[in-house]
């Protein structure tokens, strides 16, 4: 759990407001800005902005907040376990019953398989000699007002590193050889104030970067020292771009054009909010602030082939089976509602509706008629207004999040994303 | 389709913002005509329509007077004046000054503003109005419910919060100015007090740029029966906050800013006070309302964002333009959407271009 909780100050009447527009059935929620529930703000992005990373990317989102991604790769050396070579040969059994489901699936496309890495024909044959581990990767977020180690901070730099090293298929890309890896920094860095959730723009500032990351050819072969190539056009991507021509069936009506689409992409986060019985994609601090419960939800994309070990759920429309979406994580996000003042419903509203002056013994001339009916306090309503909703009165959600909701948003997730061409990195 | 992607587009060419003349050349010399300046003052006269960066030199002439948005190296040659802020060189005579292209918020006497309470104190409330110091209203400047202007007691000052309490939205008028700049606001008036029934948003204010412009009328009603699925006379309150804060809400008849003015006389006002102006709860707001509303709170966001000036005339425009574009694709369901491509059609339509 963590708290998004910025200062942002909202009225009763206005949540209460947000909160009945958005929970609205027959025509859907209506959201303050007019999108549909699945749609997404606009956003201007573009990747290569840093000469000296390995891959970076900037994202804009319409409301003002901007964040920058830079990837910086360097060789490290591995260190060697004692172990290593007794465990080559039995350590790998139960290693590879570990993960048959998705070794399996691997073996099956050993042609598109490709990693970016350069594996040599040896360690070709045996895949399984390629590990990872999550030492591999640095991540680090920054929000301008945050310390470093402040909670929120924190709780983003987890949520985004667990979504990387969820599946540990990430890690194996940094693979040289037995006794070098790549080891990868992501910055990630808010340059705007925070004016709303952050995560699902870092998330896809990062994966735009990762798209966009490429290193260095390797000439050398096997376990000897890695030698890279100078030319840096000769460069592999992270996540290696298809072959136009084998993914004709996938490409729809676009040109062929010069960023190919990767056959696997980077991990995602997207952030979904339930409001009622309505699922409201990528909220608005506004619509945030209304959130009955509101969940992070990661997704990754495996290169397209038949189904991994993961159950995918039925909703998946069969024309999408292309798409190989797994579901990475699922966090809850303490909504900002929690913390909101509750609105006054007029009945105890000792300022309102002329029974102001019955809760209080003012000795003005105003307390007269009201005064003898008895305090507010006393009136028949206040009562059942504590305890039960009074219509367009705003009252903070209580409890966690549903299970059949949590299901529901995270099915949605699923479905939209297979639904939905992912960008590519735009220029 | 949650994404589209767009062909990136090249920066559109720097428009030429003709500077006001209301202002600018009241009384002045014509300055195109005036040959006498010398070297810098054409360069001057060149960089018009051009931003100024902030440090930039505007001129070392000793001619010229410094004023809003311009300083002058203390010590050295104190001729040269240089420019504090990015934005549009303005003249008045010999009187250089620099308009911000955005800057918050600068209140004046008589401006309606609104503002959200973000600090209760003894005897007043501190108000964020957008400006560089929050504002103040003292609870000697609110009407008290109860009808008859009364004495403020001690128990008055206990239940501040009763009135206005932190978070809370209300609209009212600048009364009186600090030497610091500070505001000291009042909501004297049957038509200022608490916001309800609505939806808040802020966009640039007077200042700087685009936003809201202070105009004749800052609250108006729009109606919006004019959409053939509202059944009923639904009408819709728009309040355009001088300090660039919006509020765009149900109307009520005969309640808010945008009430008739030819209602009861000040003393029946202070008769009628207290029914519901401190309330926090929302009337019942019919779905096609709400609608309207999101539409309103797109058009607004359209302009803003095309860099068009926000007051009644461009609302009322945008928000028919909307309702029509709305006509036109029935289809399609995300027809409240008014942002990117949808947005820029809006501003084309209403510019004319």
């Amino acid at each position: 759990m963590s708290s998004t909780s910025q200062h942002l100050l909202l009225s009763p009447a206005e949540l209460a407001y947000l909160h009945g527009s958005l929970s609205l059935i027959t025509p859907g929620p209506i959201r303050p800005d007019g999108r549909s529930p699945t749609q997404f703000r606009p956003l201007t992005a573009e990747t290569g902005i840093l000469p000296g990373t390995n891959g970076s990317a900037r994202i804009c989102f319409a409301d003002g907040t901007e964040a920058v991604v830079g990837v910086k790769a360097e060789v490290e050396k591995t260190p060697l376990s004692p172990y290593e070579f007794v465990a080559s040969t039995e350590g790998r059994k139960d290693h590879t019953q570990k993960k048959s489901g998705s070794r399996k699936s691997k073996k099956a496309t050993g042609d598109e398989e490709d990693i970016s890495m350069d594996v040599d024909e040896e360690a070709a044959g045996a895949n399984d000699k390629i590990r990872g581990s999550p030492d591999w990767v640095e991540l680090s977020v920054e929000i301008p007002g945050l310390r470093d180690d402040d909670s929120g901070t924190v709780f983003l730099t987890s949520m985004l590193t667990e979504a990387l090293l969820a599946d540990g298929e990430f890690v194996k890309k940094l693979w040289i050889n037995r006794r070098f890896h790549w080891k990868l920094y992501l910055d990630i860095i808010l340059i705007s104030p925070p004016l709303s959730y952050p995560l699902p723009l870092l998330s896809l500032t990062t994966h735009l970067a990762l798209l966009a990351t490429r290193l260095p050819r390797l000439k050398s072969e096997a376990d000897e020292d890695p030698m890279f190539d100078d030319d840096w056009a000769a460069a592999t991507f992270l996540y290696p771009r298809q072959d136009t021509s084998a993914k004709a069936s996938n490409k729809s009506s676009k040109p062929s054009s010069a960023a190919a689409a990767p056959a696997s992409r980077p991990p995602i986060t997207l952030l979904v909010m339930a409001v009622g019985d309505n699922i409201i994609f990528d909220p608005s601090k506004e619509e945030l602030a209304v959130a009955d419960s509101a969940v992070a939800v990661s997704v990754a994309e495996g290169p397209a082939s038949e189904s991994e070990s993961e159950p995918e759920p039925e909703s998946i429309p069969a024309t999408t089976t292309k798409r190989n979406l797994q579901l990475l994580s699922v966090r809850t996000i303490d909504p900002p509602s929690r913390l909101t003042p509750p609105g006054v419903p007029n009945s105890v509203n000792a300022a309102a509706w002329g029974t102001m002056t019955a809760a209080t013994p003012t000795t003005t001339t105003a307390a007269t008629a009201s005064a003898t009916e008895g305090g507010a306090a006393k009136h028949p309503d206040a009562r059942v207004t504590e305890t039960e909703d009074v219509v367009g009165v705003w009252k903070a959600p209580r409890g966690g999040a549903k299970f059949g909701m949590l299901g529901a948003m995270v099915a949605k997730v699923l479905e939209r994303e297979a639904a939905s061409p992912r960008s590519q990195g735009a220029g | 389709m949650p994404i589209t992607i767009l062909q990136p587009s090249l920066a559109p060419p720097p428009k030429l913002r003709n500077v006001d003349s209301d202002s600018d050349s009241e009384g002045g010399a014509d300055l195109e005509g005036d040959v006498a300046m010398g070297r810098p003052a054409k360069r001057a006269r060149t960089q018009d329509s051009s931003i100024m960066t902030p440090g930039e030199i505007i001129t070392d002439d000793p001619q010229w007077m410094r004023g809003h948005g311009t300083y002058i190296i203390p010590g050295a040659s104190s001729n040269t004046i240089l420019s504090s802020v990015a934005g549009t060189l303005a003249k008045t005579n010999k009187l250089l000054s620099v308009r911000p292209l955005r800057a918050r918020y600068t209140p004046e006497i008589g401006d309606l503003v609104v503002g959200r309470i973000v600090e209760v104190q003894a005897k007043r409330w501190r108000v964020d109005v957008g400006g560089t110091l929050l504002a103040q209203l003292p609870l000697s400047a609110i009407n008290l419910p109860g009808g008859i202007q009364r004495r403020r007691t001690e128990t008055d000052e206990l239940q501040i919060r009763t009135f206005f309490s932190e978070g809370e939205l209300l609209v009212a008028e600048v009364q009186q100015l600090y030497n610091d700049g500070a505001a000291v606001l009042h909501t004297r008036s049957l038509k200022y007090g608490k916001l309800r029934n609505g939806v808040f948003m802020s966009v640039t204010g007077t200042g700087g740029g685009g936003g809201v412009v202070r105009a004749r009328r800052q609250a108006f009603t729009l109606d919006i029966s004019g959409t053939d699925e509202v059944s009923g006379s639904e009408k819709i309150d728009v309040l355009l906050g001088v300090n660039g804060y919006i509020w765009i809400s149900k109307h009520i008849e005969g309640e808010g800013a945008a009430a008739e003015t030819s209602g009861p006389g000040i003393t029946r006002i202070e008769e009628s006070v207290g029914l519901n102006v401190y309330s926090s709860q929302n009337d019942i707001i019919p779905v096609d309302t709400m609608r309207e509303i999101a539409r309103v709170r797109g058009v607004i966001t359209a302009l803003v964002e095309n860099g068009l000036r926000v007051d009644e005339e461009m609302v009322i425009k945008g928000y028919a333009e909307a309702v029509e574009m709305a006509k036109e694709e029935r289809d399609s369901a995300d027809t409240l959407w008014l942002g990117g491509e949808r947005g820029k059609r809006l501003a084309n339509a209403l510019v004319g271009r």
